[in-house]
């Protein structure tokens, strides 16, 4: 956990200078600021209870969420599911698990869709209804805040 | 346009608009999740100081709209079928007729560890830089009209799709992702492709052989750093009709182009490198045996405000010949084409509202020094003013 959120205040000093050039003290304001609301929502990989992976690397776990990567090791179709782009749950998970901008997901589905490439992630509204995806749909993979876990879906940690 | 036609169109654009949603809406309904329905509509209005593009834009200019509507299904778990139909309409380069923009079978044959590989055949998307892939989508452009010194609109169907295969895979490792595409194909061209490199639409045919295709993609952190090299070889035959002046010949092709982005939170600066050889051949005495080279590049630079509105800025090079950039023995040659017909030079200044996450309305100003990639269908390449100016402003909805 301390590793993670070094490394997601690590990319916000990287990119702060082009928001805020020359304001060493706003930056680190920023950066506090960028580490506290993560704080507020640590996030947690789940996956339907029959899938046998525990534990994926962040590059295969970025893969899986632009939609390359089809299937689970056994062959049992990947079933992706997120919240929209400007859920408060999905910014943190874009950034904190997978170090991307959820720009650049959206990029990579909309280039899947329409070249005939790939296909969306599947959208739910609440956590309640993740919950509820995962649980009933084999291979499904999501994520949800660690405040409302489940024991019903099983927890896959990103190495 | 006349206003009767517009009418007509926007008409039909609103009923459009009303019944694919709940379509797509409905596409679980039909009780199966392997199915996805998408699509898009943009109506844009062009207007120039001088020159005609994408219609009479000198008086205002509402022939550009693009229509799409695709489908795709997982028959497998790994094998994934889909198609887009697509209307363009384009002034007087694209008249709105319905076109199968992609059609093809996907089998993503092999997973492992770091990676995958897999084979695509049928009517697929020419992979040419960052943008080519999904061209006509407004939401994946930057700008309403994407750079032309790449993304020639002239000749759009040489590098829109082609007829073949594509053998493409994913390599995962700890220094980034590398995403590559090689197949062969014959592109989709159509009488623009004969305007842009014969100068009309004759009564014979001008039509791609076999091009061979390929591009890399490597990307950093998903896609913080992007950069790719791409390559597209190939001919395009000649059948001269009766009376043609051009005789039994070929005009070979070869593109390359490096591109490059960097996007952070807010801002994404990306600039693309491209040329391309034109190699004539037996064409004739109107067109001796010759070669040429193309070239263009633009930089480009986007900054997201709040959370809704973009702005963009970008400077677009485009030299039709690159051993003659200004174009003064092109005016000295046997067919006196102005000077400022061999190159143009693009200032663009945009911004984007994206009213809802379906909806968006771009509005753009261009500043041109040029004409190289306005069309001969639009214009008498006599007759253009070398310095214009655009406004461009669409609206699209996605779903």
């Amino acid at each position: 956990m301390e590793k993670r959120q070094d490394r997601t205040t690590g990319i916000s000093v990287k990119d702060s200078p082009w928001r805020l050039p020359l304001a060493p003290v706003l930056l680190l304001a920023f950066s506090l600021l960028l580490f506290s609301s993560h704080q507020a929502f640590a996030i947690q990989l789940i996956t339907h209870p029959g899938t046998e992976k525990t534990e994926i690397s962040r590059s295969t776990a970025r893969a899986i969420f632009s939609m390359r990567r089809l299937v689970w090791p056994d062959g049992a179709a990947i079933r992706v599911f997120v919240f929209p782009d400007k859920h408060k749950l999905h910014k943190a998970f874009a950034k904190q698990l997978l170090g991307v901008f959820p720009h650049q997901l959206r990029r990579a589905w909309d280039r899947k869709v329409f070249s005939g490439t790939g296909q969306a992630p599947d959208t739910v509204q609440s956590e309640a209804e993740m919950l509820e995806m995962i649980i009933r749909t084999p291979g499904a993979i999501g994520y949800i805040s660690e405040d409302n876990r489940d024991e019903s879906v099983q927890i896959l940690q990103v190495e | 346009m006349n206003r009767y036609r517009f009418c007509k169109w926007s008409r039909r654009l609103v009923l459009l608009s009303w019944l694919l949603p709940p379509l797509a809406a409905a596409s679980p309904l039909f009780g199966d999740e392997n199915l996805q329905i998408h699509g898009f509509l943009s109506q844009g209005y062009t207007h120039t100081s001088a020159n005609s593009w994408f219609g009479d834009s000198s008086n205002g200019s509402w022939d550009f709209r693009e229509l799409g509507l695709n489908a795709s299904y997982r028959l497998t778990p790994q094998l994934q079928i889909s198609g887009q139909l697509l209307s363009l309409t384009a002034g007087e380069m694209q008249d709105g007729s319905l076109s199968l923009d992609y059609g093809l079978l996907d089998y993503n044959f092999a997973n492992f560890d770091n990676g995958n590989l897999g084979l695509r055949f049928g009517r697929v998307k020419t992979p040419i830089g960052l943008y080519n892939d999904t061209r006509d989508v407004a939401f994946t452009r930057t700008t309403n009209f994407l750079p032309q010194s790449i993304y020639f609109d002239k000749v759009r169907n040489l590098e829109l799709s082609n007829d073949g295969f594509q053998i493409y895979g994913d390599l995962l490792t700890d220094w980034g992702d590398l995403l590559f595409q090689a197949g062969m194909g014959k592109p989709v061209t159509d009488e623009n492709v004969e305007y842009a490199y014969l100068g009309n639409d004759w009564q014979g045919e001008l039509s791609g052989d076999l091009f061979f295709l390929g591009r890399v993609i490597y990307e950093l952190e998903g896609g913080r750093i992007r950069l790719s090299a791409t390559i597209a070889d190939g001919d395009l035959d000649f059948e001269p009709g009766p009376t043609d002046p051009f005789s039994n010949g070929t005009i070979g092709i070869q593109l390359r182009v490096l591109s490059f982005q960097y996007n952070a939170e807010a801002w994404h600066f990306t600039t693309e490198y491209m040329q391309e050889d034109v190699i004539n051949r037996d064409l004739g005495a109107f067109r001796p045996d010759g070669d040429n080279t193309a070239e263009g590049y633009y930089l480009q630079l986007a900054h997201d405000l709040f959370s809704d509105w973009e702005i963009i800025a970008r400077y677009d090079v485009s030299y039709l010949d690159r051993n003659d950039r200004d174009g003064t023995r092109q005016e000295a040659g046997p067919f006196g084409i102005p000077a400022h017909n061999m190159f143009a030079k693009d200032w663009t200044l945009g911004l984007r509202w994206d009213i809802t996450p379906a909806f968006m309305v771009r509005g753009e100003y261009h500043w041109v020094d040029g004409t190289a990639w306005l069309s001969s269908r639009e214009n008498n390449l006599l007759q253009t003013e070398r310095h214009w100016q655009m406004f461009s402003l669409l609206a699209s909805y996605r779903f």
